[in-house]
């Protein structure tokens, strides 16, 4: 341990303290005062300070979408507990997430409290692909219209369901990621987990070839046995206007308790890419093009899920 | 059409943008005449321009259209907020039949050759679930919500039909997002001058708002350069409104969304806003994004500010209240501090 002695510790104290009395008397806002009187502060003090005072200031990037990266950051080493302490991500096939231009990343969709298969497919990225880059997720509608969720969801880089949205995020090259079986997939009951749902109507398709942007398939093995979704409470579903409410071994008979995902065994397997560009954007106007296109996506998808499945063996241990 | 000689008629040269627009075509010797129509006088003192006092909302205005001459009409007269002489119930008639009037006199004035109208990108509306960048064919994709919005959709559809039925006439719809800047006392630039500000518990939403100058030169750029149809008038970029406080350096007073609307109807009067007209609520709440595109490529309006820009000029020159520190924090810091008193 390096670091000034504890004895040294309240001395540094009274003086950064007598520092912002000094300053604040010198007419400084707090703010301004707590950053000169820092100057006393070891550095990873006073780093942390600077930055915290220059978030307050407002001084820091927003995307145009809203996406914070620094916010991002910051809620980044949770999903990477989750990562690789609680779930034990093994992830596979990242070559196929391509380092520059837009690409279309699909995959199955799980896990009936909160579907954590966008933040670990976003982690994998991250840690292990050689030329990281923040994905854009799809998030239901419903998230937006939600306090707290809709901020955060928009800050670590969630947009709305609207198909305008991923031709925009695709047109600007960046990597989209949608899950086109979406409710239906976090919301089916635990008996038919890792069966895929009805792939919507393809529109994810359609956007993929108007902006000829590649379709890498994912399969995430895992994120159905965090919650197992052994009933749905439809009537109170409707009452709070949620989609779907799960009841699942702990929830809500836990209560909050119940919240805690359980730690399952995950793999994420990243597939070869589909390359559309070659058909042409007219090509989603044709109907059999774009079902034929999602239909295979699907089977890349159901394939791979059975694969890893196998490989996994046991769903905990 | 040649350049020289233009004459321009405002309607609403009472309002800011008005005026705004009048002293700006007052310093351009390729305008012939300027004239402009409203019930209250203009906000400065123009030097050149002829000031016809009339409500655009009277069956007159079908007369004195085409006597002033005009090859342009500018419609600037839409409110989204009550003004001194222009209580809130009396809105609708202004925004809907005032245009609608307008629209009637153009058809009677053979020497009008384009219109342009000032209306509000509330016609999208703020929808969580919407497109973060509405482009201007993305209109009435959802329903329209609010009053406010339903007048915009209203005038809009009568302005659509003229604009089919007149194609000999270059006619453009500019649709704006809300304005900021220095000296402008709108109801959300008093907002945003709370000592603290009211926001909605959980919700952060993301805002374009484009700088008063910024505004004012997109209306000046339609009126000079025919453009067809609707065009966004909006700055690049997005801000969220948890930055634009702190790049103001105000704070916010969070509170739950449910009691957000009360609150603000209450505080609403103060502010200007009336019964909070338009769409305030849904916009704190969700936010609104529009694509720029058609302004920065056909109109070729390249605004000075961006998003963040709007803002920090704002907050710059924006005097406003501010909570000023703790008054017991010397002594409190004195006290941690050990210094003897």
């Amino acid at each position: 341990m390096s670091g000034p002695p504890p004895t040294a510790i309240p001395e540094m104290g009274a003086r950064f303290l007598r520092g912002v009395r000094v300053a604040v008397d010198g007419g400084l806002d707090p703010l301004a005062a707590v950053e000169v009187a820092s100057a006393e502060l070891p550095k990873s003090l006073r780093d942390s300070i600077e930055r915290m005072a220059r978030r307050l200031r407002g001084d820091y990037h927003e995307d145009e979408w809203g996406f914070d990266e620094e916010f991002a950051e910051a809620a980044y080493p949770f999903f990477e507990f989750l990562y690789d302490r609680w779930w034990r991500v093994d992830a596979t096939g990242l070559e196929n997430v391509p380092s520059h231009g837009r690409a279309m990343l699909v995959s199955n969709h799980a896990g009936a409290l909160f579907p954590f298969d966008a933040s670990m497919i976003t982690a994998a990225i991250m840690k292990r692909h050689p030329l990281p880059r923040w994905p854009r997720f799809m998030v239901l509608d419903w998230a937006f219209d939600q306090p707290f969720l809709s901020s955060f969801m928009r800050k670590v880089g969630g947009i709305a369901g609207s198909p305008f949205n991923a031709t925009r995020i695709l047109q600007d090259d960046g990597l989209m990621m949608v899950f086109p079986e979406g409710v239906k997939g976090t919301g089916k009951p635990f008996a038919e987990r890792y069966r895929l749902q009805r792939f919507g109507r393809g529109g994810f398709v359609e956007i993929a070839l108007r902006t000829g942007s590649p379709i890498v398939p994912i399969a995430v093995v895992g994120s159905e046995e965090i919650y197992p979704n052994i009933a749905d409470a439809s009537l109170l579903a409707r009452a709070i206007g949620a989609p779907f409410v799960p009841i699942t071994p702990t929830f809500p008979w836990l209560g909050p308790l119940g919240l805690i995902p359980l730690p399952s065994k995950w793999r994420i397997e990243f597939c070869d890419p589909i390359e559309v560009s070659g058909l042409g954007p007219e090509a989603a106007d044709d109907r059999r093009i774009v079902f034929e296109l999602s239909e295979q996506v699907r089977e890349v998808i159901q394939g791979k899920l059975y694969e890893n499945l196998v490989k996994r063996g046991s769903a905990f241990l | 059409m040649a350049a020289a000689g233009r004459r321009i008629l405002i309607a609403g040269i009472g309002s800011h943008w008005g005026t705004e627009l009048a002293l700006r075509l007052e310093r351009d010797p390729g305008v012939e005449r300027v004239i402009g129509i409203d019930t209250s006088p203009p906000l400065a003192d123009l030097e050149r321009t002829e000031i016809l006092e009339a409500d655009i909302r009277s069956p007159v205005m079908a007369r004195l259209v085409p006597s002033t001459g005009a090859d342009t009409l500018v419609h600037a007269g839409i409110l989204w907020y009550p003004e001194n002489d222009k209580p809130a119930r009396a809105l609708h008639d202004i925004n809907v039949i005032g245009t609608l009037q307008l629209l009637a006199a153009c058809e009677r004035s053979p020497s009008i050759e384009r219109v342009v109208v000032r209306g509000s990108a509330a016609i999208y509306g703020c929808e969580p679930a919407g497109p973060s960048f509405f482009t201007e064919e993305m209109a009435r994709s959802f329903p329209l919500r609010t009053r406010f919005q339903r007048d915009i959709g209203e005038l809009e559809g009568y302005f659509e039909n003229f604009a089919r039925r007149r194609p000999e006439l270059v006619c453009c719809m500019l649709r704006y997002q809300p304005e900021i800047g220095p000296g402008l006392r709108l109801p959300l630039a008093r907002y945003l001058s709370l000592p603290a500000v009211p926001t909605q518990l959980g919700f952060d939403p993301r805002l374009q708002l484009i700088h008063a100058d910024d505004a004012t030169g997109a209306l000046l750029t339609a009126t000079m350069k025919p453009i067809r149809g609707a065009v966004n008038i909006a700055p690049n970029g997005s801000i969220s409104l948890s930055r634009v406080l702190r790049t103001i350096g105000r704070s916010q007073i969070p509170v739950p969304h449910q009691l957000f609307g009360p609150a603000l109807t209450r505080l609403g009067s103060n502010l200007g806003a009336g019964p909070l007209y338009g769409d305030a609520i849904r916009l704190l709440r969700y936010g609104r994004g529009v694509d720029n595109a058609r302004m920065r490529d056909e109109l070729g309006f390249q605004p000075r500010f961006d998003a963040t820009g709007a803002v920090r000029d704002f907050g710059r020159t924006s005097p406003g209240l501010r909570l000023t520190p703790l008054p017991g924090l010397g002594s409190i810091l004195d006290r941690l501090a050990g210094i003897p008193r």
